[in-house]
């Protein structure tokens, strides 16, 4: 035990206790016991919806989608009908589509009813026009909608700023990170 | 969840490993200045990054930091001499100065000069305010000495302490980026605690639990900004910096004294937890210093005669089931440092992360992970110098500010995130 040099008492210093004095605390908190952590799984994979925002997010998408996957599945554009007035996401009814990386079309609406998280990927400065619209869904289905915003090296502070503004109000989380591997680190990190 | 190598890699620091090098290429608090408080003190054992060491100052007041072991036969110098400008094992009279240079072998004739072929493993040991800090790595790549505002502040400003956590050195710096945990395990004692109550921003972590976290990098880490919702539409943020590998930041409160921490590894399942307050402003207040002894705040009391914090895992650490039923404490634990290095000991010596469920709030701590994986394979292969060893990279700060619902706090509270020497922190 580390220990101050003064010529105070020593007290309670585990070498001078027997197993049978130990706390559970010390007992069950040695390498040894953690052999015994049960081994069961103790979660299941969890639904995450991946959504490119523009074409930064979009080449990012295409490049980390063919990595082996729980239950990601991954969107590379958001589709809408046109509209004079902004899409809103409390009707069920609403038009819009995302489209996989198979060239596939799925209804936001379904998409977003079954996810656990949904992340936008975004590169900085983009004006993330769908944003709204796919936050706005998640929050209303209580879905957890996470911003990542990609930058590099040329990436000015405004240009963070500005993508920043428009997505705070619509996820729980923005990251805003340099370099493409941290969609992959964050995505494994969260079991996708 | 990382992955078995990836959690082998980031918790292992002993010598040639890959976070061991990288730890190797910063200056790291090593002891307290008052743990060799005058000239031929007694030494001092000291355990660093899975290195036996032994510190102490001779008749010059020269620090050293040497092997713990006699070069001839393997005692420990802990028992040795300090006495005319070294340290003399007691078996044979082996003499060693603050380098490790060995400087008399009684045995053998001086004019033979067999001592000079004898030294033992030195690091430097320098003090800068109230610590003694030490680099482990080549000599050729010693960077400069440390800024840590708290450490450059005069004295009367500082208070520093140590504990030792008994769990790998990751698992304790990833409390201090988790700032969603302060609304659950530490609400007791927000307005309790002499070093926290009384600020405005306690009321909004209290009232809104749910905060929204972004996380940006900077170029020694991460900046963590956690957002509660304010007055008239504006948001509270609570920013704690992150700079790599191991210095945490924790937001002020009102006027009190900002703190922070260090987590050093001793070993891969022992770490020391560094916990510093200061004011940029203006001395402690006897009160302040008072409490912050007598263990409040982030500091802890001890077992008499040691580092070790009283309450412990060996007497579970005086948990009180009535105190949590009351809602006194939220775990039942008391005190800060206490309630965070409790369950971070009960995850065991190191926590087995394929095992855990981290959440989209959990971004914090999966970008700081990234980021010493990123720094650690860098260093490796292309000797690349990590984040957080320029000491530019040492000039930050906490801050707790309210901000207009459009702002950014990287770019509006810029100016608060620097130390700046004579200005007071932002804090609400």
């Amino acid at each position: 035990m580390p220990q101050k040099t003064t010529s105070l008492p020593v007290l309670a210093l585990p070498s001078l206790r027997s197993d049978a004095m130990q706390s559970e605390s010390a007992r069950l908190t040695t390498r040894n016991e953690s052999r015994f952590r049960v081994d069961y799984p103790n979660s299941i994979a969890r639904s995450v919806k991946v959504i490119a925002l523009d074409e930064t997010g979009r080449r990012l998408v295409d490049q980390i989608a063919l990595l082996p996957w729980a239950r990601a599945t991954f969107f590379t554009s958001l589709s809408h009908e046109q509209s004079p007035a902004p899409l809103r996401a409390e009707s069920n009814a609403v038009r819009a589509w995302l489209n996989d990386i198979a060239g596939q079309t799925k209804s936001l609406i379904e998409e977003i009813e079954i996810a656990d998280v949904v992340v936008m990927i975004v590169g900085a400065g983009s004006t993330a026009d769908a944003a709204p619209l796919i936050g706005e869904a998640c929050q209303l289905r209580n879905v957890t909608a996470v911003g990542l915003v990609l930058q590099d090296e040329e990436t000015t502070d405004e240009a963070i700023e500005r993508t920043l503004r428009k997505m705070r109000q619509f996820v729980t989380m923005l990251v805003v990170a340099s370099g493409d591997e941290y969609a992959e680190a964050m995505l494994t990190a969260l079991r996708a | 969840m990382l992955r078995k190598e990836q959690n082998e890699l980031l918790t292992q620091t002993g010598l040639g490993t890959p976070m061991g090098d990288m730890f190797r290429h910063y200056w790291i608090p090593a002891l307290l200045a008052n743990e060799l408080p005058e000239n031929e003190c007694p030494p001092v054992r000291v355990k660093l990054l899975s290195e036996r060491l032994l510190a102490f100052r001779d008749t010059e007041g020269r620090y050293g930091l040497i092997d713990e072991f006699c070069a001839h036969r393997g005692v420990s110098l802990w028992f040795g001499r300090n006495e005319e400008f070294g340290l003399r094992c007691p078996y044979h009279g082996w003499k060693y100065d603050v380098t490790g240079q060995c400087v008399d072998v009684p045995s053998e004739p001086v004019e033979g000069g067999f001592c000079k072929k004898i030294k033992l493993k030195s690091y430097p040991l320098v003090q800068i305010g109230d610590v003694l800090w030490t680099y482990m790595g080549k000599p050729e790549h010693e960077p400069p000495h440390p800024e840590w505002e708290f450490a450059r502040v005069p004295l009367e400003q500082s208070f520093t302490s140590k504990r030792w956590q008994e769990s790998n050195w990751l698992q304790a710096m990833e409390g201090g980026i988790d700032s969603s945990h302060v609304s659950f395990l530490h609400r007791g004692s927000l307005n309790t605690d002499p070093l926290f109550k009384g600020s405005k921003g306690n009321q909004y972590n209290l009232n809104d639990t749910r905060p929204v976290f972004e996380v940006v990098e900077q170029p020694g880490g991460l900046y963590i900004g956690a957002r509660r919702n304010a007055e008239n539409g504006k948001y509270y943020w609570r920013i704690t910096p992150w700079v790599m590998p191991s210095f945490t930041m924790i937001p002020p409160r009102g006027d009190h004294p900002i703190h922070g921490h260090f987590w050093i590894p001793i070993d891969d399942e022992n770490c020391w937890a560094w916990s510093f307050d200061y004011h940029p402003v203006r001395a402690l207040t006897p009160a302040e210093r008072r409490s912050m002894a007598d263990g409040q705040g982030i500091h802890v009391r001890y077992v008499p005669g040691s580092y070790r914090p009283l309450a412990n895992k060996d007497n579970d650490y005086l948990m009180d089931r009535a105190a949590q039923r009351a809602g006194i404490t939220y775990s039942g634990v008391e005190g800060i440092a206490m309630q965070d290095a409790s369950l971070q000991e009960s995850m065991g010596p190191i926590v087995d992360r394929t095992k855990e469920n981290l959440v989209s709030t959990d971004n914090g701590i999966i970008m700081a992970r990234h980021r010493l994986l990123k720094a650690a394979r860098a260093l490796r292969e292309k000797g690349t110098v990590p984040p957080g060893v320029d000491p530019d990279h040492h000039r930050v700060r906490s801050a707790a500010v309210i901000l207009a619902a459009e702002q950014t706090f990287k770019d509006a509270a810029k100016d608060d995130l620097i130390a700046r020497p004579g200005v007071a922190q932002s804090s609400v």
